[in-house]
Formats: C-alpha cells, structure tokens, sequence
C-alpha cells in the first residue's frame, strides 16, 4: 500500500513536470510568433490589469508625494540651470519647426509620404513592475485599443527603453533594454561620428555590472569616439528612425580582435519609469 | 466554518492585493530594488500563503486551490510564459503543510520554514527560466546575486507582518 503511494505521487510529480514544461514551451513560442496573445489570455490580463490600477492608483500617488517633498529641496538649484536651457531650447525648437516645415514640403513635392522618421507618440503610464529578477518587465496602461503592436518601441525621457513584448486590450507589457534574453534588445541602431561617416550595427545585450548596453560585431574602419551618440537606424522594420539610444562610453576590440565593441550608456535612468511613450509607426 | 467565516471572501481579497501589492512595491522601489546586479525580489504573495497554513489551526482552507489561482494570474499577468508560478505557488503549500505536521508553527519556527520556501521559489523559478533561456546566469551569480538579496528582503518583510497578517486572519476568523 505504501509502495503504491509512493509511485503514484512520483507520477504526479512527473505529470506535472511535462505538463508545466509543454506549458512554458507553448506560452514562449505564442510570445514569439503572434502578434497577440490568445484571447482567454488577453480577457484575463485586461481584468487584472483594472483592478491593478486599483491597488497600484494609492501606491503610486503616495510615493509621488514622498518623492515631490524631496524634490522640493533641490527646486531652487534645478530652477537656475533649467532657466539656461530653456533658452537655449527655444532656439533649437523655432530651428527644429523652421526645418520640420522645410521637409515636409520637400517630401510634397518628391512625393514621400512617409518617411522612416515618422510616428506618431502614444504617452503611457506605468503600472506595475514583474516582481522576477529574469524579467525586467513593465506594465503599462495603453494596449491595442490606443493602437500599440507588438515589437513597438518604447521611450521615456530623452531615450529608448525597451519595446513592446504582449498587447492586450487595455494594457500592454514592455520588455526594457536592460533585459537579457534573446530577444528583447535586439535594436538596428547606427552611429554618425565626428567625421561624418555613419556606422550601421545591433544592439546584442546589457553589462548588468556598470549598466551599459554592448554592441557587437562593427567590422567599419571608421573611428568612433567616446561621446559619439548613438541612435536607431530604422532599418528592419517597426522601429522609427531617429530614437536616441545613448551615448558611446567606451570602444574595445572583442574577444578574438577581429571586430569592434561599443558600450554605450543608455539615455535614461532605467529604474526610475513612471511616464513612458509608445512610437506608433505606420504599417 | 470555513464556508460561514469572513475568510472565505477575506482571504482571495487578500491574496490578490498581495499579488499587486508585489508589482507595484517593485515598480516604487525598483532603483532600490533591481540595483543591477543585485536583484531583490519581493515575495509577499508566498508570504501570504504560508502564514495562511501556520495559522491554519482548526479551519482549513481550499489553499492549494487559490496557490494555484494565484500562480495563473501571476504567470499571465506578470510575466506572459504559462506554467511556471502555477506549479510552484501550491507545490509551497504543499511543503508547508509537511512541515508544519513536523515543527509546530511559531514566530520562529515560521522565519525557518519561510526561508526554505523563499529558497524553493527563487530556486525552481531560476531554474524553469534558465529551461526557456529568459536568462543565460550561471548558478553560482544566482546564489550570489539574487537568492541572497531575495531573502533578506522576504525575511525581513516576514518579522515585520507577521503580527499584521496574524490580527489580520484573527479578525476575518
């Protein structure tokens, strides 16, 4: 009898390992073929999506307000320098509108309707964040009912973050840069150096230990210099051209001294998201 | 009782808060908390199925039935690849209730049988990740790096509401 017990909680247990292998092997290949989940899959994510907001609408005010305190007193400094910018910035802007007319009638008149560089931004909150350390994921509060797609790349701030990993109805998950599995920063970017050739290459992955993105593989002759800043090259696709990645922190040759390594610092403070923006390209 | 006590919709009410409450204390404190490399991850949802079974005296509740409800929406909503959370969530009840037949459920007791939980979730949880390649870190930076930050933070968050979560279930009793 005892030995009955025994075996058959062993079929239990191997049962239930095949059946969460098959699991995750199904749930991983629908994460990387469709565009959607399944619909159970989505129905489900938008009611626990709602009544997160519920829990995370408290959480999320009460730790604006303790961070707004803290804030305050360094108002004054920030004031001083940003009064600079600011009038530094309308230049650039009233430049930028000047140029943005230019080449919209140049397009008009060679035809062009849309170009690489279009999109058109989708600003979305972030919800919560996966509590795992394999996936640095975030939740936001936009999904395929304000026009996010999967793949969509995503910003904040000054910079890329990270791209669409699912869409649901009403929330969609992002997967950020910082993530290391094989798909999620894969990013065609390019360089412009200081003599003004311009470098193609991929993002392929991210130095935890000093918070830097890697690029590999750069077989160019050309030089790149620290500073140099790197942006994506809207090749392959669903990401725009145009997006400001970072900056180049360091150039070294890899491990076999056939080709160049870059390490660029990302543009933005990438644990401190609240407010994100989606670029919504034309497809 | 269970079926007359206020638990029976106290305590699904509770797990799910718990489940949020995981998501958005990363989200607040992710600079603290997801300081690469060294990564903390909260567990309050595991922390409210296991106090669940340490005070668990003379009602008994369908836990194993609402781990595995709370290991679905986990993996759903959270992390998007199915049939991860879902087996590990009851295989800690499970666990639990072994132990607890074995050392009788105190403070202390609980701190002991909450650090072997925590090491089994963060253990199976790496290792399901490492199967699918979401991650490509070797064992030992786990230990390291994750495992070690994830259970001083958990233990930690356990000294601090266990006597909550107890008034808590004494209150819905």
């Amino acid at each position: 009898m005892r030995k009955f017990s025994f075996n058959r909680r062993l079929v239990i247990i191997i049962v239930c390992l095949i059946v969460s292998f098959a699991l995750m092997t199904v749930s991983v290949v629908i994460r990387n073929k469709r565009s959607t989940p399944p619909l159970i899959q989505q129905f489900g994510n938008d009611i626990v999506g709602l009544a997160d907001r519920v829990v995370a609408l408290p959480a999320n005010g009460l730790s604006g307000s303790v961070s707004s305190v803290s804030e305050l007193l360094n108002t004054y400094q920030e004031n001083q320098q940003l009064k600079k910018q600011v009038s530094e910035l309308a230049q650039t802007k009233v430049r930028d509108q000047t140029l943005a007319k230019e080449n919209k009638q140049l397009n008009q008149q060679v035809k062009l309707n849309d170009s690489l560089t279009d999109y058109t931004a989708v600003s979305a909150a972030v919800i919560t964040r996966t509590p795992s350390s394999w996936q640095n994921q975030v939740v936001i509060n936009k999904g395929s009912s304000a026009g996010v797609q999967k793949n969509m790349p995503v910003m904040s701030g000054s910079g890329l973050i990270g791209r669409v990993a699912e869409v649901n109805k009403t929330n969609s998950k992002v997967e950020l840069i910082t993530d290391n599995n094989d798909s999620a920063n894969r990013f065609a970017v390019q360089i412009t150096t200081k003599s003004g050739a311009t470098v193609n290459g991929v993002l392929s992955g991210y130095k935890s230990a000093t918070g830097q993105i890697t690029m590999n593989n750069i077989t160019t002759k050309a030089k790149i210099h620290k500073g140099d800043k790197v942006v994506t090259s809207g090749l392959g696709g669903v990401t725009p051209k145009g997006l400001y990645v970072g900056k180049v922190a360091e150039t070294g040759g890899d491990d076999y001294g056939l080709s160049t390594k870059l390490y660029i610092t990302p543009a933005t403070d990438l644990t401190d998201l609240n407010i994100v923006t989606v670029a919504v390209t034309k497809q | 009782m269970y079926r007359l006590s206020k638990l029976r919709f106290g305590f699904p009410i509770g797990l799910l808060i718990m489940l949020l409450l995981d998501g958005s204390l990363s989200h607040i404190f992710s600079s603290q908390m997801f300081n690469y490399p060294t990564v903390m991850v909260s567990h309050l949802v595991v922390l409210w199925l296991v106090t669940a079974v340490l005070y668990e005296e003379n009602v008994t509740m369908p836990l194993g039935r609402w781990a595995i409800v709370a290991g679905a929406v986990f993996d759903l909503y959270y992390t998007g690849i199915f049939g991860v959370y879902i087996f590990i969530f009851p295989l800690v009840v499970y666990v639990t209730r072994i132990m607890v037949t074995y050392i009788s459920p105190n403070f202390l007791s609980g701190l002991l049988i909450y650090f072997i939980d925590i090491t089994l979730v963060e253990g199976l949880g790496f290792l399901a990740s490492r199967v699918v390649h979401m991650t490509v870190i070797s064992g030992s930076s786990f230990l390291v790096n994750t495992l070690g930050p994830t259970l001083a933070l958990n233990l930690a968050l356990y000294v601090i509401l266990y006597f909550p979560i107890r008034w808590v279930y004494n209150w819905l009793n």
